[in-house]
């Protein structure tokens, strides 16, 4: 199904469209025009002439122009009568909004509304769900006020979320990472286009460089591993799957039978497939910090720079007891030469302790040798602001190192204010910052094995 | 869904190559000396009502002589008065190894699912196992193995990792052919250093 007329509409039909602040259709409005959307707006509701210094219209048949994208925010009984007139008028894709189908028992409702989508083939997203945004083509069907969830900025990760509530959620803590979006789909009750019909598209589309994915149940399942097979060769997927507590509660056969429940197959499934696999809500969005640095890893060997021993310590804890990284054994060459250019106080080891007056000439020497080493394959730098030497100046040095680096890097940095705003100038450089040294391991290991993945499948 | 007579299961995984210990049915305890050749056997009661054999007292390890295998025999009998119709089945005496758990199941959305995992009694404690689509890769079944928590008890040297892979696509191979086998469990297999046997056998169709 192409969902390009949705994510990059020449022009958007809002159908309920509201003069009233405050209602679906009101905020919906508001929020195309607050964001600069540049394609032709027509809002649609049978009792105004106008909405928001737009002329409305009664009907989607009373528009003149083919219209790409609906935007459905009307009561639910009516969707079926508002869907028919949207396939008269050979609407390319809608988004219903509304709720009140199969979430609260109205399955014969929801059927009709797929029916009247497959019978006109409209694509159709929904119902009951926040709808799609894209960042580039400043389209954006949520119904939820700006001033109370900032939109990201333009990036190359997309989110779909089949819950509403947790993709706002995430949507919001994205707004406040460097990274970006390119694309936000929240798809509800998934009438008619579901998951595999959106990864699909994420799969071929360019914008989209990582896809993150929070799913509560699969709905087409030979299609879907069939996909999976393909996505994962393309793209990274990182994946939160809600609803563990619900497998295997049928009663076994077999032992085999007790211990492979839905929930587990599908988990297996992710992971044959190369998905990254979160816990949880913050795991999703550190796994979609590392994958949108964009670059791969040819090794497992970490390397950790610090101007703190005991965070360089706790850190090498990590990796030494992580599944599958390693802590590096810096080549010869690289330790004479670090050596040579480090003060006698500096003791040549991985992790390699700057002290806690490194400044930013001391960061460079050491980025610059062990990010050459032949040895190492990815780096971990721990900068505690709270040290004298540590200063907008490293921060600097971190973002031109990122630039010119063609292993993968993160910085881990703890503390509040003075460490937020360096932490934020880091990520706006392209450079993925954690606040823990656990989270920070885990990405890069989620990063590891995805690399790993995806050179044993282009060799199959 | 049907059990599979535990001689027809063997059949098919032979048909496999997928290894499995000595076993042939016995009706008296004569029989079951006969078989046994003086060498120390396992008598097991098999029938389509019992799951958990070891724990309903269903399997006598490790019997050895005329006097143990008729007393064992004859327990068997009579604890299999509420099991009917129910089988009892010889099998040689395995050497020691680590018990591993290999299994299949239909998935009712994915289909076909192999499972392997640390085995024997130990299956239910830890629930330590991995699981695949059918069919899996080579990187798949070293996969499902590195990624057990048990991996080091599992394939504690090379050659026990190689033996398990290849029997992992066998048994995967065995699971995508047989649309019929909808469930298997071979609970437990021993590994030892240079080969393994299935030792129980349960496929249901």
């Amino acid at each position: 199904m192409d969902l390009t007329p949705m994510m990059k509409p020449m022009n958007v039909a809002i159908i309920g469209a509201s003069r009233s602040p405050g209602k679906v259709g009101n905020v919906i409005m508001q929020n195309y025009i607050a964001a600069g959307y540049e394609g032709k707006l027509y809002p649609v509701n049978p009792n105004a002439d106008e909405i928001l210094g737009r002329k409305s219209y009664r009907t989607v048949l009373e528009i003149k122009d083919t219209i790409d994208l609906a935007v459905i925010a009307v009561p639910a009984p009516i969707v079926p009568l508002v869907l028919e007139q949207c396939g008269k008028a050979k609407v390319k894709s809608v988004v219903v909004v509304s709720g009140g189908f199969a979430e609260v028992g109205e399955v014969k409702l929801q059927d009709r509304i797929t029916e009247i989508a497959k019978k006109y083939r409209i694509a159709m997203v929904g119902p009951n769900c926040l709808g799609v945004m894209d960042t580039r083509a400043k389209s954006d069907t949520m119904f939820l006020p700006m001033k109370k969830i900032s939109r990201p900025k333009v990036g190359s990760v997309s989110f779909v979320s089949q819950s509403g509530a947790v993709g706002s959620t995430v949507l919001d803590v994205i707004a406040g990472e460097g990274f970006g979006l390119s694309k936000f789909i929240s798809y509800g009750n998934a009438a008619y286009v579901d998951e595999v019909d959106i990864l699909e598209y994420l799969m071929n589309d360019d914008e989209t460089k990582v896809i993150v994915l929070y799913i509560e149940g699969i709905k087409r399942g030979k299609e879907f591993v069939e996909l999976a097979r393909k996505l994962t060769k393309k793209k990274p997927v990182v994946v939160l799957k809600a609803g563990r507590t619900s497998a295997g509660v049928n009663a076994a056969h077999s032992h085999t039978a007790s211990l492979a429940g839905n929930y587990a197959v599908q988990e297996a499934i992710f992971r044959q497939f190369g998905f990254a696999i979160a816990n949880d809500l913050s795991e999703l969005l550190y796994y979609a910090k590392i994958f949108a640095s964009e670059v791969k890893p040819s090794g497992n060997r970490v390397a950790v720079i610090t101007n703190g021993g005991g965070a360089g310590v706790i850190t090498a804890d990590e990796i030494a007891s992580s599944r599958y990284l390693k802590m590096a054994d810096y080549a010869e060459g690289t330790k004479k030469a670090l050596k040579k250019v480090m003060p006698g106080l500096v003791n040549i080891a991985n992790p390699l302790d700057l002290a806690g007056d490194a400044d930013a000439n001391r960061y460079r020497q050491a980025l610059d040798l062990i990010g050459a080493d032949r040895n190492t394959d990815m780096l971990v730098v721990i900068i505690l602001y709270q040290t004298p030497g540590a200063d907008p100046s490293v921060t600097r040095e971190m973002v031109q190192k990122k630039i010119t680096l063609s292993k993968p890097l993160l910085v881990i940095s703890v503390g509040t204010e003075y460490t937020e705003k360096q932490a934020k100038l880091l990520e706006e450089g392209g450079v993925p910052v954690y606040d823990s040294p656990i989270a920070a391991i885990d990405s890069l290991e989620a990063l590891f094995e995805y690399a790993e993945f995806k050179s044993r499948s282009s060799t199959r | 869904m049907p059990l599979l007579d535990y001689m027809q299961a063997r059949k098919l995984l032979d048909k496999y190559k997928i290894k499995s210990i000595g076993s042939a049915y016995v009706n008296s305890a004569e029989s079951a000396a006969d078989f046994a050749k003086g060498k120390r056997i396992v008598l097991k009661l098999i029938s389509e009502k019992a799951v958990h054999k070891s724990r309903a007292g269903l399997v006598k390890l490790d019997i050895d002589g005329e006097k143990e295998i008729a007393a064992a025999y004859d327990d068997l009998v009579r604890r299999g008065r509420m099991l009917r119709p129910y089988k009892i089945l010889a099998q040689k005496m395995a050497d020691p190894g680590v018990e591993i758990i290999i299994g299949g199941n239909t998935d009712a959305q994915f289909g076909k699912v192999l499972l392997v995992g640390l085995g024997g009694v130990y299956v239910e404690a830890f629930k330590d196992v991995q699981l695949r689509l059918c069919p899996i890769t080579k990187a798949d079944a070293v996969d499902m193995l590195s990624e057990l928590q048990s991996r080091k008890i599992v394939t504690y040297d090379g050659k026990a990792e190689d033996e398990i892979v290849s029997l992992l696509m066998k048994v995967s191979k065995l699971l995508t052919e047989n649309k019929k086998v909808s469930e298997l469990d071979l609970n437990p297999v021993i590994v030892r250093q240079d080969s393994y046997e299935a030792v129980d056998i349960r496929i249901l169709t």
